[in-house]
């Protein structure tokens, strides 16, 4: 699932691969897309009447792939299982919290689709209908984030209880009988099945989905309505998150499904498993908001680590096109929250002292998560003739002045990415450090490649003549400035940054083709287990052939488009490590495989580790609480785990003091438990 | 050179509306000012003295630290060395005799700055980091008379070489396009007939191509590879070549008027050629309908070029331009009003320099003499 993931932000822009948080976590929601509002009867699976509906299609489908859909009986299930619950985890969220109240928030874009798959639905609303809101069988435990012989700690969801066979490796799922979509169908397994059919379909458009359910699984097992299992290839320490982050998709609404899905259900509102769905149409203001409203009687709003989140009854996201814009209709209470990401904003267009936050009517919230870390770094294209020679890479490692980026433009803010694979726990190598500004060791290094003298604009030439100069692409024109700084410093190690801004789509275009020779960008990972090493270092993804038959590097090799080796890195013993890594069934050795390979790809320096900002910051308006301990751990939004809840007499209290100039303990609340030395 | 009598009455035209004039006088300073801009906003200073040696890095190579006794390679930091300087006047070290030969040696040494010691794209932190400073007189940073950008850089500066590629780019589009439109255009009205016909329709095509987003799709796939002046020279010529049509048309009315008149028969009847009959007889009569235009279209030109940096589609970073702190102005509205002020009030004094100038021309060259400028 991971993987696969990856290929998706591979495939997409450079947008997706920063903006929407496209990992792990994602899949699983991905998988869950369904879609549309109830509409249209009929068939269910099992009924399957007429030829042209969805659960017909569906039947006709397990049909033709006997190796992949088995339908056996509760008496097929192993007895010997060992089930788990997840019980005994704790709680996620607060008892203090209290239902009711709309929460005002705001998107830069209206949606172009209400699907959740297919073209055009990868947008950033999704996570309000699909990727924060959904339930799967099991979700990870955002807080417990340990690992233990079978992956993550899992809290049930629509399933109640589940069960690994390593040695057919298989999992068993049962599903929680009282799990219901939100018209009131029962989920059952005819809906679990139906994703792989739905998902394999070429109808939906979206080859991603199509690869992922037709490679990622070995096939599907149906016992009963509310047990089915899962099988494998291959018994990787993930198999869990594989199988329990999928969701089930409504047969009954895709009644309608065929070649047109994506036209005919481009606004349907899909049946939910989750607690927020579009009510009504008036809820749907074209090109201006999109009103969410908590589901009535949600089966699952007594469960346990349910209970106390999705708390406000309506949620209403308007359509602002500029920040600057939404940041103003904030300070007016217009939109309830608003991120306070950049130093900019938090400490000079929202300060302590600013009178809405001094009279205590705004809070501001700084929350530590721990959670693995986009790879924003200078990625060194080592097909290029200058990056090719490991000194020139040395050279540009101590010549980046990031630090001076982490002090002075993030305001210390940030701190420095360490490592390739930084935020993954014991997975991150402990004792590795990225390289320092430091200009001696930079010229030392330059020097070795032959650049020995500065020119007359103190940059550095070489015998032939040759001038230092790389040239630095990005597509973030928002980190424009910050580029400039590490230019400025650099010509002071004589390289010559040249500083390249292209739209998003372009530069990550270049980037594909490998035309660029440094890089500014990060990959953006989801809340995994481990890092991933071969799409970004494997060989395979470096060259058309890297090798020559005796182990030489090849030198007709050329590199390899459309991949996400940006670094054109090509060495074998890195190759067997990675292979080994992926091979592996046991956490310990990939933990150990995993610190051996940041040492092999710091060896290799071609990789400058930039920064990581370990933390979200947000406003909030005094009325919106949030739980003692502020976020979940691996939270990446300050809304989206939903912890949230509003209390309408504060709101009314805070509204009338801004009135009468009544003031309130100013609260700037820092959450630290999740903080990194 | 003898002008025209009727050229030397424009001219005196143009003088006595003092608006214009003043405009005109005001904008060639600007810019003889700016072509020497290093002398006058860098952070080389224009002369060192130096244990007896004179230094002057304006125009030269970059010296390295080491040459004044620093420890490092890359350029110095004068505006430390003249602090150096400063404090080694003050205190002389060592003792007796030598501490007073010392002490003379070391007043030697000294440095001029330029007016303005900054230079467009260096960062300096303000109160520990890179954020605006408010201009020296509202409580900033000495020295910085308009305060500095987001990331530290003098705004004075950045404003003072973003006016210079400015204008240039704004004259060298003006020349071009007016080469390439006159050209076209007296062609069309001269031969007229099938010629006019086609390349007129082939003029209607091209200038229905909306503008703007050509010059957006086409400048973000020129590769980075070229330099930062080349890639200024691509900007400039992909904006002609979208821009050159509209001076066709008046330059096509102008030459079938001016052909149907005697003097261009007699001339034709006495042999001339058609080269001839265009440069020498055409296009002296034409020209002062050109004129006018001219500033009109140096003035959307700065607009343009302006309008492109702010969208982020225009001058590669880090050059200075109007358009880019405007859009950092736009942004931190609230928290450095100065930077857009700065940007803003530039913009519009330029324009308006232009306008001034462009109404004076129009009324010097307009034939009937009598209408009043208002």
């Amino acid at each position: 699932m991971n993987r696969t993931s990856q290929t998706l932000a591979l495939a997409a822009s450079s947008l997706l691969l920063l903006l929407c948080g496209c990992g792990q976590k994602d899949d699983a929601a991905q998988t869950r897309a369904d879609n549309g509002s109830a509409t249209a009867g009929a068939a269910n699976a099992a009924g399957g009447a007429g030829g042209l509906s969805g659960a017909a299609q569906a039947q006709a489908f397990y049909a033709e792939h006997p190796e992949f859909f088995h339908f056996k009986t509760v008496a097929d299930i192993p007895a010997d299982l060992r089930w788990e619950d997840g019980a005994g985890l704790p709680e996620v969220g607060s008892p203090n919290a209290k239902k009711g109240g709309t929460l005002n928030t705001w998107m830069q874009d209206f949606p172009r689709t209400l699907r959740t798959v297919g073209p055009d639905s990868n947008g950033s609303f999704r996570r309000w209908i699909l990727d924060d809101v959904t339930l799967g069988y099991a979700h990870r435990h955002p807080n417990v984030t340990e690992l233990r012989e079978d992956g993550f700690y899992y809290l049930p969801a629509l399933a109640d209880r589940w069960a690994l066979d390593r040695e057919n490796r298989t999992v068993y799922i049962h599903l929680n009988p009282a799990a219901r979509w939100n018209d009131g169908q029962p989920i059952t397994t005819d809906d679990a099945l139906f994703s792989f059919f739905f998902y394999r379909s070429p109808h939906i458009r979206a080859p991603w989905y199509n690869n992922f359910y037709g490679t990622k699984y070995a096939g599907i097992t149906r016992f009963d309505a509310h047990t089915f299992a899962l099988h494998f290839h291959e018994l990787r320490p993930d198999i869990y998150s594989l199988a329990l982050g999928l969701s089930p998709t409504p047969t009954h609404f895709y009644a309608e499904f065929g070649e047109d899905f994506t036209e005919r259900y481009q606004w349907r509102v899909a049946p939910t498993t989750g607690p927020y769905t579009i009510a009504r149409d008036s809820d749907i203001a074209k090109g201006r908001s999109i009103t969410l409203t908590r589901v009535k009687d949600w089966w699952a709003r007594d469960q346990k680590h349910f209970r106390y989140r999705f708390n406000a009854d309506r949620i209403r996201i308007s359509v602002i096109r500029d920040s600057a814009k939404a940041f103003e209709a904030f300070r007016k209470g217009d939109l309830d929250t608003y991120g306070l990401g950049l130093a900019e904003d938090w400490y000079d267009k929202l300060p302590d002292t600013a009178p809405e936050v001094a009279k205590g009517y705004i809070q501001k919230i700084k929350f530590y998560n721990d959670t693995p870390r986009p790879t924003y770094g200078l990625w060194m294209n080592q097909a290029t003739p200058l990056l090719a020679n490991r000194d020139i890479r040395l050279g540009v490692q101590h010549a980046t002045n990031w630090q001076l980026v982490i002090d002075k433009f993030s305001r210390g803010d940030w701190s420095r990415m360490q490592t390739t694979a930084d935020g993954y726990g014991d997975f991150t190598h402990p004792t590795l450090r990225a390289r320092g500004y430091d200009i001696a060791a930079a010229l030392a290094h330059f020097a070795a490649a032959g650049f020995t003298r500065r020119g007359p604009d103190g940059i550095l030439v070489n015998d032939q003549g040759q001038r230092l100069s790389i040239q630095l692409t990005t597509g973030y024109e928002h980190f424009k400035d910050m580029l400039t700084i590490l230019q400025e410093e650099a010509i002071k190690a004589g390289l010559d940054l040249r500083i390249e801004i292209l739209d998003g789509t372009a530069a990550w275009k270049k980037a594909q083709e490998k035309k660029h020779e440094i890089l500014f960008a990060a990959f953006n990972v989801g809340a995994e287990m481990f890092p991933r090493y071969w799409e970004t270092y494997h060989s395979v993804n470096a060259y058309d052939a890297p090798f020559t038959a005796d182990g030489q590097p090849n030198p007709a090799r050329k590199p390899k488009p459309q991949t996400n080796n940006l670094l054109s890195i090509a060495r074998p013993e890195i190759d067997a490590m990675i292979e080994a890594y992926d091979r592996s069934d046991d956490l310990g050795e990939m933990r150990r495989l995993a610190h051996r390979l940041e040492e092999a790809l710091y060896d290799d320096a071609s990789f400058s580790p930039g920064f990581v900002t370990p933390f979200i910051r947000s406003g909030a308006w005094r009325w919106l609480r949030i739980p003692e301990d502020g976020n979940v751990k691996i939270a990446n939004s300050f809304e989206g785990s939903h912890l949230f809840w509003i209390e309408p007499e504060l709101k009314k209290e805070t509204l009338d003091a801004r009135k009468s100039g009544k003031t309130f303990p100013p609260a700037i609340r820092v959450f630290e438990q999740y903080r990194k030395p | 050179m003898a002008l025209n009598p009727l050229t030397l009455r424009k001219l005196r035209r143009f003088r006595s509306i003092r608006s214009g004039y003043w405009s005109f006088l005001a904008l060639m300073a600007l810019i003889a000012l700016t072509l020497g801009g290093e002398l006058l906003v860098n952070n080389r200073p224009l002369v060192i003295r130096y244990e007896g040696q004179w230094f002057f890095p304006t125009y030269g190579a970059n010296l390295p630290g080491t040459t004044f006794g620093y420890d490092y390679g890359y350029e110095t930091d004068y505006r430390a060395l003249r602090a150096r300087f400063a404090a080694e006047r003050e205190h002389g070290s060592g003792s007796g005799a030598t501490r007073r030969e010392a002490r003379a040696a070391r007043a030697d040494n000294w440095l001029l700055m330029p007016p303005v010691p900054f230079n467009p794209n260096e960062n300096a932190a303000y109160e520990g980091v890179f954020k605006p400073a408010p201009p020296s007189w509202l409580g900033g940073p000495p020295g910085h008379w308009l305060g500095t950008d987001t990331t530290g850089r003098d705004i004075f500066a950045r404003l003072f070489y973003g006016f210079r590629t400015t204008i240039l780019f704004a004259l060298a589009f003006t020349a071009l396009t007016y080469l390439i439109g006159i050209a076209v255009g007296c062609l069309m009205g001269y031969y007229g007939g099938v010629f006019d016909l086609i390349v007129q329709r082939a003029i209607e095509i091209w200038s229905n191509i909306p503008f703007l987003y050509i010059v957006i799709i086409l400048f973000s796939v020129i590769p980075a590879t070229f330099s930062i002046p080349m890639r200024i020279a691509m900007l400039l010529l992909i904006m002609v070549l979208f821009s050159w049509t509209s001076m066709t048309y008046y330059m096509r009315t102008a030459t079938y008027r001016e052909k149907a008149r005697d003097y261009v028969a007699a001339a034709v009847v006495l042999g001339a050629s058609p080269a001839r009959v265009i440069f020498y007889h055409i296009l002296p009569n034409t020209i002062s309908t050109l004129v006018t235009f001219m500033p009109f279209t140096i003035a959307s030109a700065i607009t343009a070029v302006t309008a492109l940096d702010f969208l982020g589609f225009g001058l590669p970073p880090p050059s200075p331009s109007i358009g880019e702190l405007l859009k950092q102005g736009t942004q931190s509205l609230t928290t450095a009003p100065w930077i857009v002020g700065s940007a803003f009030g530039a913009l519009v004094s330029i324009l308006v320099l232009v306008t001034f100038i462009g109404e004076a021309v129009r009324e010097a060259f307009d034939p009937k003499k009598f209408t009043t400028y208002q």
